[in-house]
């Protein structure tokens, strides 16, 4: 078990490693972020739409927008000086190296997602200290049933002649319960609601998140393997 | 007996193509094949399925007598790749690409390994640059390093003098040479039949997905070797 979390490490660190000397993709990501942020708070008129009542929708349309700007990318380094056929011809495990590409992807996402937080929060006068646990936990599950699901399309979308365009057409129509359940949610966070109105939402996102995870390391090795 | 690799009844199709067709051979441990052939023959897509990046359709390797199924992983210890491709990441320096594929093959003493392997390849002073930073002969180098870093009983090398000025190639001959311990099996794949022969215990002309020809190389000189490839691709099997 510790060998087999050591192989997963590995991948996340190198992926981390990489992304920190380039910022490619955290740059695309943020950039995004900050300029949907920036346009809903000047678009938005204060006196007919309260900001709070459509926060929730627009960060999540900007954590899965911005998120596919990051995720659609994170096969292409592998691609670049043949890279994946040296990990391939290596002895770890392909859902070992799916779970890595994952793990890597949620902390990137997950940066860009308190980004996202921090812009609407400071523009739309959102607060978050009614049930931060709750939101960590909803936003945490929504961004693993992401990413899970985007890196494996992501490996697809890839090795198609079409590459990273496809991605959204593959990937859009499985988010929607991610985005639903996770909009909701936070809605209904922000609107002061008791935790309990959020819990099926919580375990339906967890539900998302679980299958998505594990459905994907069970498939990978069909999308990467030649 | 057990061969040091073994290839039987290789192919693979793309489509309608029949990209390999058949190739069979053996190898025993510390011969070295080099696989000739023109471009589209099917050596590179060869070289991926004895590697295990890639499935045949039909037809089985075996390394040092075990079954090279694609499904399977840990057969790959055995195995080492280098491709006219360095497979390293540029934005990481030399020791981290290599601290990085040694964590994948779950070896345990990288702090004296890499360095030794490094230094075996003339890289002592370039552990801390980034390999984007490298020319394409110490690139090279970094990427035998990386295949070897292991220590596999069977190297793949696939076309590793593409794009080496005549001074890189020299050095890397010779890191080549030194593969001959009389304990590895190598399949080297390259257009240069003048080096390919230089380095080969026995050869292979592969033309239209088939082996047309396996020599001993001991038995042909350079004139010999051009004439039967000459004859090989112009009159495939």
């Amino acid at each position: 078990m510790r060998t087999y979390v050591t192989l997963v490490w590995a991948v996340t660190r190198k992926d981390l490693l990489v992304e920190f000397r380039t910022y490619e993709r955290l740059t695309a990501m943020g950039a995004f972020a900050v300029l949907v942020g920036v346009l809903f708070n000047f678009s938005i008129d204060t006196a007919v739409v309260r900001p709070q009542d459509i926060a929730a929708a627009l960060i999540w349309m900007t954590i899965i927008f911005g998120g596919m700007l990051g995720m659609g990318r994170t096969f292409r380094l592998e691609e670049e000086d043949g890279a994946l056929a040296g990990i391939l011809q290596s002895p770890i495990p392909l859902h070992a190296l799916y779970l890595g590409k994952v793990l890597g992807n949620f902390i990137l996402l997950s940066v860009m997602a308190t980004l996202v937080f921090f812009v609407f929060g400071l523009f739309f006068s959102l607060s978050f200290s009614g049930n931060p646990v709750i939101l960590v936990a909803i936003v945490g599950l929504g961004v693993l049933g992401f990413v899970s699901l985007t890196t494996l399309f992501s490996a697809m979308a890839t090795r198609s002649s079409m590459g990273e365009s496809l991605l959204p057409v593959l990937v859009f129509p499985l988010l929607v319960p991610v985005l639903v359940y996770g909009a909701t949610a936070t809605q209904r966070l922000f609107a002061g609601r008791p935790v309990v109105e959020v819990g099926g939402n919580l375990r339906m996102l967890a539900a998302f998140a679980i299958i998505f995870t594990v459905a994907g390391a069970g498939l990978f090795r069909f999308v990467i393997e030649e | 007996m057990s061969f040091g690799l073994e290839a039987v009844g290789l192919v693979r199709t793309f489509g309608g193509l029949r990209a390999v067709d058949g190739v069979s051979f053996q190898l025993q441990p510390g011969e070295l094949l080099t696989v000739f052939g023109p471009n589209g023959a099917g050596k590179t897509t060869l070289l991926r399925m004895l590697a295990g990046v890639m499935r045949p359709n039909s037809g089985h390797v075996r390394v040092a007598g075990a079954p090279a199924d694609v499904a399977s992983r840990d057969w790959r210890h055995r195995v080492g790749i280098v491709s006219h491709q360095s497979l390293l990441y540029g934005q990481l320096t030399t020791e981290e690409n290599l601290r990085f594929y040694g964590r994948l093959f779950r070896l345990d003493d990288l702090k004296t390994r890499i360095p030794e392997r490094l230094a075996s390849m003339g890289l002592s002073d370039r552990t801390r640059t980034p390999v984007r930073e490298l020319s394409r002969g110490l690139k090279q180098r970094v990427a035998l390093a990386r295949a070897l870093l292991h220590d596999p009983e069977v190297v793949l090398l696939d076309e590793p003098y593409t794009g080496l000025d005549p001074h890189a190639s020299a050095v890397l001959r010779e890191q080549l040479t030194s593969l001959k311990d009389g304990r590895r099996t190598v399949v080297l794949v390259t257009h240069n039949l003048k080096q390919g022969l230089e380095l080969s215990d026995r050869v292979a002309i592969q033309v239209q997905g088939r082996f047309s020809s396996v020599t001993d190389s001991a038995s042909l000189d350079l004139a010999e070797l051009e004439a039967l490839y000459q004859a090989a691709v112009e009159n495939p099997a």
